[in-house]
């Protein structure tokens, strides 16, 4: 395994770290978001959980991800190419504008 | 393996799948720290988003004793439009950041800051202009 090596790509700004922790935030931020729309679910009923499989999906490909996105991008700045990741990027936006339409049809259907 | 787009640097890059020739196409790949930086930017964009939807449902349910139900809806419905377009305008401008950084062009201004500035001061208004007719 890579992660033997404690720096595998030797980039003394630890860029690939640091991006992994941004989507581990993103990640423990939709969790925080799941917890909070699973406690509205007295108030609003069934039509919530919606909100909480799209939030709850999202974060459990985040997570299911992060070690091969980790080892993608380390290993891409040690031969200093890295692909955009415009797949991620597109889902993760998908799943905002998803929670937002909705929590726009529970709040004016309830 | 072919690449006739592009001239063919040292090291041939690996094929591109078909939506990044599209949303991305011409120039070459920037510096990978650029491509992190820009998402890690793009990431701070979702979790404001975020913070924006879960204060939208917190409105709703949480205000009933203390909103008039249009305002409350209203509040509510727009929180929840911010936040939409926080996630969709992320996406967007994470686009056209890796775009200006292949074509090595100037980054584009952020049309998410004036947005999300001007949505959060008329919220607050909403809520100034209730709390002074009450």
């Amino acid at each position: 395994m890579a992660s033997r090596n404690p720096n595998p790509h030797g980039d003394p700004g630890l860029q690939p770290e640091r991006t992994a922790l941004a989507w581990g935030r993103t990640m423990l931020a939709l969790v925080t978001a799941s917890a909070f729309f699973l406690r509205w679910l007295p108030v609003y009923g069934f039509p919530i959980l919606m909100l909480f499989a799209v939030s709850a999906g999202a974060a459990l490909a985040i997570y299911l991800t992060q070690r091969s996105r980790y080892r993608a991008r380390a290993h891409g700045l040690a031969g200093e190419s890295i692909e955009a990741d415009l797949p991620a990027v597109l889902w993760t936006a998908f799943a905002g504008v998803a929670l937002g339409g909705l929590g726009i049809a529970v709040v004016l259907t309830g | 393996m072919t690449n006739s787009e592009q001239p063919t640097p040292a090291t041939a890059p690996p094929p591109r799948g078909k939506i990044a020739q599209l949303l991305l196409p011409g120039g070459e790949e920037p510096d990978p720290r650029f491509t992190l930086a820009n998402e890690r930017t793009f990431l701070a964009w979702i979790r404001t988003s975020l913070a924006l939807l879960a204060g939208g449902i917190a409105i709703e349910a949480f205000t009933s004793g203390l909103f008039l139900e249009p305002v409350r809806k209203g509040l509510a419905v727009l929180l929840l439009l911010l936040g939409m377009m926080l996630s969709s305008g992320a996406a967007v401008r994470w686009v056209r950041v890796e775009r200006s950084m292949r074509n090595k062009a100037p980054l584009p201004l952020p049309l998410l800051v004036p947005l999300v500035a001007g949505a959060g001061a008329l919220a607050a208004a909403v809520v100034v202009v209730f709390i002074l007719l009450r």
